[in-house]
């Protein structure tokens, strides 16, 4: 391919410089250029953390190729903050704790710095909608657009450049206190380097070989042609394992590369380390793998019916767990209720959509150290289990977490660390992944998928007199956290609700769906989904206001749980309390009284979203600041 | 009218730290050169503020400015063990070791002080990068006193390990103690249905969390802000979708994620009912506020438009589909009733 030669202005200062053709402006200004304040959340035009400004307008960099930078000024978040001192914007972000894992942010702030150029005076829902085309998921985006607003109003002189500054306690007593994020300056300028971000010297870039079976025999992997290609230094499979090759949250059931069989579509079956990512995925191409595919089954249900397709062998019935919960008697209680309500809930698999997707790097030190530098939520369990896998006392393994560009549990399985390990083992040279969005999305853990059958019993009053739930979780190929999951959702399941008899079955199971693993609130949300969307069925039949049924269950000081642990102090119905006091609740049943209430806030909520027809002219909007 | 408004409230609760197993964290503190505080853990940013809510317990622990505290990175060779970033345990668990090795390294400094001053330790207090006894002249600042200490010989150290009194379930019943610290929840949420299009908006949400003792109030409620709109993914609009094991929404164009567009404003009411065990009071909020929201919208939905939304996620389609339903059986029902009129 013939090189180009982009001659443009970046960051106020030109660059004249080759670069190959197939890039995208994005890959030049990270990987050339070592601009990595543009980061790539998606690659697809829909996250918007690749922000930059070309030629003063907005644009996602992994949508430009390279040759369109060809004479143009180019501004990324790196401009913003020029020597040194942070723009009015980022001094918001700040301030305003807009910046929580920060991966989004130097687009975000890329973004918001285009809507308030467009319109010094934007409304608070016309800066909405600006930022409309930037995904965050760790913030709400609450305190991003009151970020925004506060660096509106200090640019126009509206509010002084003091708000800026830190509260300080003068006692020193700082827990309490409203202290500005010590990781922000660095996340608002683009400084702080994700493992994705960083480069070791003479390093290979690894790819992944992925399973297009749900469930298949491993009859042959033929890596021989892929070895042989120039510029690729390693390639390995399960059979470079030198130890005991499993990992998991809490059974060990995973290979680091799928060993005999693959289990879901996107297990890695091995891995490449290259010179450069391209030659890393040709040689992806020459490896060749014969299956024999194996009947499989997608369905919780059906996978424990007697016959069905077993996964692993230590679980013929495809239980990875089961937790029971009992407490008194469900029979007796169901007879002495009045009221019986059985209804069933279904939840579905989620992604985390964390922006940063996975990367890791991993090297032999001088001392043989194997070290793996990711963003993993669980360096120190990740330590015991690779140096098993590897065969290494806990003396040559380090693990390093790299600042995590959001995890929400998506991020605790040793889902690729061990190949990094292995190819910096077998090269004897720093290697590094970064994943693609669509690899992250298709190899890595979701939320469990659930139902659950929820039969509650009630005296007139509004007493739960029996409360019996089985929920059934797909766990998916591997057990990653699902025990755990199952285990939570069983202790949470009833609420902070005094019941007497309770009966409660989670059931985690195998199928050759995606694995389902650690995600925030881990199971307590499926369960709780249930019970408390059933507790406001049984309100309306007994004619309860929903906060009274939950009043009169409510535990109180010095309850007793479902699993017969004993509470000191019990906060909720100062909860109950505050909730309802913060939202002016009008009290009644749940009996779809909507239309009817007077409690539809004026304060505390936004106004109904009419896309599109929330800008102001900025002309209206400047004659109404002067006025 | 096509707009219908309605409300809904849930309730939650959740432990903190590792479930039904003993947790652990371990933290070491050193009062350095300057007046600087060097505290080592292993654990760093995962976005929830963490590193921001241990600068301020060491800063007014030991009595200097959260600016003064350097954090070392989380590094199995290098520190000791904080153990996983999940849990909900960040600030329960290292929170409550960093304060103990804290007061530690200031017990070391204060001693030292005191007795170059020949005043008693119980007199000497600290704030701010000051350290000072009580009813007397004495007052420097802690580098000075640093560099005094380190003159005596002594570098003021602390170390903390902190650890949960937990057990397993029993196999047959559950009867455990699966935490030490449990905090509780509750949500209102407003919403609009539109009944031609079957979308949800949902306006607002009243968010009530125990967090124990709140570190940084405006961490807290990035928190929940941040939960309560994954959780409205979860109900109104994400789907993972698989068939045969593949999936269909493998990108971002596919798989939709709430934008600024979507959310509701957020009110968080931060309720403090301190954990009697640890040494700070402090519980977590992480997880526990994205647990009511999806309940309290769907009751709202039910507010609003009398439909049950029981499987989730409480789509455009799904939302119509079930008005239609009620409606169909509502006019069934009501087929007699205006025969015989
Ligand atoms: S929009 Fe470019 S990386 Fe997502
Ligand atoms: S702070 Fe926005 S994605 Fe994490």
């Amino acid at each position: 391919m013939p090189e180009l030669r982009i001659e443009a202005t970046i960051n106020g200062r030109k660059v004249a410089r080759p670069a190959k053709p197939h890039l995208r402006l994005l890959d030049f200004l990270r990987d050339d250029l070592e601009l990595t304040g543009t980061k790539e959340g998606c690659g697809a035009g829909e996250c918007g953390t690749c922000s930059v400004f070309v030629d003063g307008v907005l644009m996602k960099s992994c949508l430009v190729p390279v040759a369109k930078a060809q004479g143009t000024r180019i501004e990324t978040v790196e401009a913003l903050a020029n020597s040194g001192e942070l723009s009015i914007l980022q001094k918001a972000f700040h301030k305003a704790g807009a910046s929580q894992c920060g991966y989004c942010i130097p687009g975000m702030v890329m973004a918001a710095t285009a809507a308030i150029r467009s319109n010094p005076f934007a409304g608070r829902e016309e800066i909405k909608e600006r930022l409309g085309g930037n995904i965050c998921r760790c913030t709400g985006y609450q305190k991003i657009i009151d970020a925004v607003e506060m660096a509106r109003d200090v640019q126009n002189g509206k509010l002084s450049a003091s708000v800026f500054a830190e509260d300080e306690p003068e006692d020193g007593a700082f827990i309490g206190a409203n202290v500005r994020r010590i990781d922000a300056p660095s996340k608002v300028a683009g400084a702080l380097k994700y493992a994705g971000d960083m480069v070791m010297p003479h390093m290979l870039h690894v790819q992944v070989l992925r399973s297009p079976h749900a469930h298949a025999r491993v009859v042959s992997i033929d890596v021989s042609e892929a070895e042989a290609m120039d510029g690729v230094e390693g390639v390995i499979t399960s059979a470079d394992v030198p130890g005991e090759d499993g990992f998991g949250v809490f059974v060990h059931d995973q290979p680091i590369m799928a060993r005999g069989k693959v289990r879901y579509i996107g297990e890695a079956v091995a891995a490449v380390a290259a010179e450069d990512v391209l030659t890393a995925k040709r040689a992806l191409a020459k490896i060749k793998v014969v299956y024999e595919p194996l009947p499989a089954v997608f369905d919780p249900d059906e996978a424990m019916q007697p016959g069905a397709p077993v996964l692993h062998d230590y679980a013929p019935d495809n239980i990875t767990k089961h937790i029971p919960i009992r407490v008194g008697d469900v029979t007796k209680g169901f007879a002495a209720s009045e009221l019986i309500v059985e209804q069933t809930y279904s939840t579905q698999a989620i992604e985390h959509a964390y922006l940063e997707p996975e990367a890791g790097l991993g090297y032999v030190d001088a001392d043989g150290v194997v070290t793996i530098i990711s963003p993993s939520q669980n360096i120190t369990h990740h330590r015991e289990m690779l140096s098993k896998i590897i065969a290494q006392p806990i003396s040559k393994v380090r693990f390093i977490m790299s600042p995590v560009g959001g995890g929400f549990g998506g991020k605790e399985d040793m889902i690729y660390q061990g190949m990094l390990a292995l190819l910096a083992m077998k090269t004897r040279r720093p290697v590094r992944l970064v994943f693609t969005r669509e690899e992250s999305i298709i190899s890595t853990a979701k939320r469990h998928p659930s139902r659950t059958t929820l039969k509650m019993g009630l005296s007139k009053d509004g007493r739960i007199r029996a409360f019996e739930m089985r929920m059934i979780s797909d766990g998916g190929a591997y057990g990653m956290s699902t025990e755990g999951v199952m285990r939570k959702a069983a202790i949470l399941a009833a609420g902070p609700y005094a019941i007497a008899n309770v009966k409660i079955d989670t059931y985690g199971i195998y199928t050759n769906n995606t694995p389902s693993g650690a995600f925030r609130s881990f199971g307590a949300l499926q369960a709780q989904f249930a019970t408390e969307s059933h507790l406001d069925i049984c309100a309306e039949k007994l004619g309860l206001d929903p906060f009274e049924i939950r009043r009169i269950n409510a535990m109180r000081d010095g309850a007793t749980t479902h699993t017969k642990q004993k509470l000191k102090s019990v906060s909720i119905l100062r909860a109950l309390e505050a909730a309802e006091k913060a939202s002016d609740w009008e009290k009644g049943a749940p009996v779809s009284r909507g239309e009817t209430r007077s409690d539809h806030a004026t304060q505390g909520i936004r106004p109904p979203c009419a896309l599109g027809a929330r800008f102001e002219a900025p002309a209206a909007a400047e004659r109404s600041e002067v006025a | 009218m096509a707009r219908k408004r309605g409300r809904g409230v849930a309730a939650c609760w959740y432990g903190i730290a590792r479930t039904a197993t003993v947790d652990r964290a371990g933290a070491w503190a050193e009062i350095d050169d300057g007046g600087t505080v060097k505290i080592l853990t292993g654990v760093t940013e995962i976005g929830e503020g963490i590193l921001t809510v241990l600068a301020q317990i060491a800063a007014h622990e030991i009595g200097v400015k959260p600016a003064d505290v350097t954090l070392g990175d989380n590094d199995t060779a290098r520190s000791p063990e904080a153990a996983h970033a999940g849990a909900t345990r960040q600030t329960y668990m290292i929170g409550n070791c960093v304060a103990i090795a804290a007061r530690q390294a200031r017990e070391k400094l204060v001693e030292v002080i005191a007795d170059h001053w020949d005043v008693a330790a119980s007199t000497i207090e600290t704030a701010n990068g000051e350290i000072w006894a009580a009813g007397t002249n004495h007052r420097i600042s802690m580098g000075e006193a640093v560099r005094i200490c380190k003159a005596k010989g002594v570098v003021p150290l602390g170390s903390g390990s902190f650890g949960t009194d937990t057990t397993g379930l029993d196999p047959i019943d559950g009867a455990g103690r699966p935490w030490q610290a449990y905090v509780f929840g509750c949500q209102v949420a407003e919403v609009e249905v539109d009944t031609i299009t079957g979308e949800v908006q949902v306006l607002g949400i009243w968010a009530a969390h125990d967090v124990g003792r709140a570190v940084n109030p405006r961490g807290v409620e990035g928190q929940i802000e941040g939960g309560i709109v994954q959780a409205l993914g979860q109900g109104l609009m994400e789907d993972y979708k698989l068939d045969q094991g593949r999936t269909s929404t493998s990108g971002f164009a596919k798989y939709i994620l709430p934008t600024a567009l979507d959310v509701p404003h957020v009110t968080s009411i931060i309720i403090e009912d301190p954990d009697p065990i640890g040494p700070l009071g402090v519980k977590g909020i992480g997880e526990p506020a994205m647990i009511p929201t999806i309940p309290a919208v769907m009751n709202a939905i039910y507010d609003a438009v009398g439909v049950r939304i029981t499987s989730l996620p409480a789509t455009p389609e799904k939302v119509l589909d079930a008005i239609k339903e009620k409606e169909k059986s509502h006019t069934r029902r009501n087929i007699p009733a205006v025969a015989a009129e």
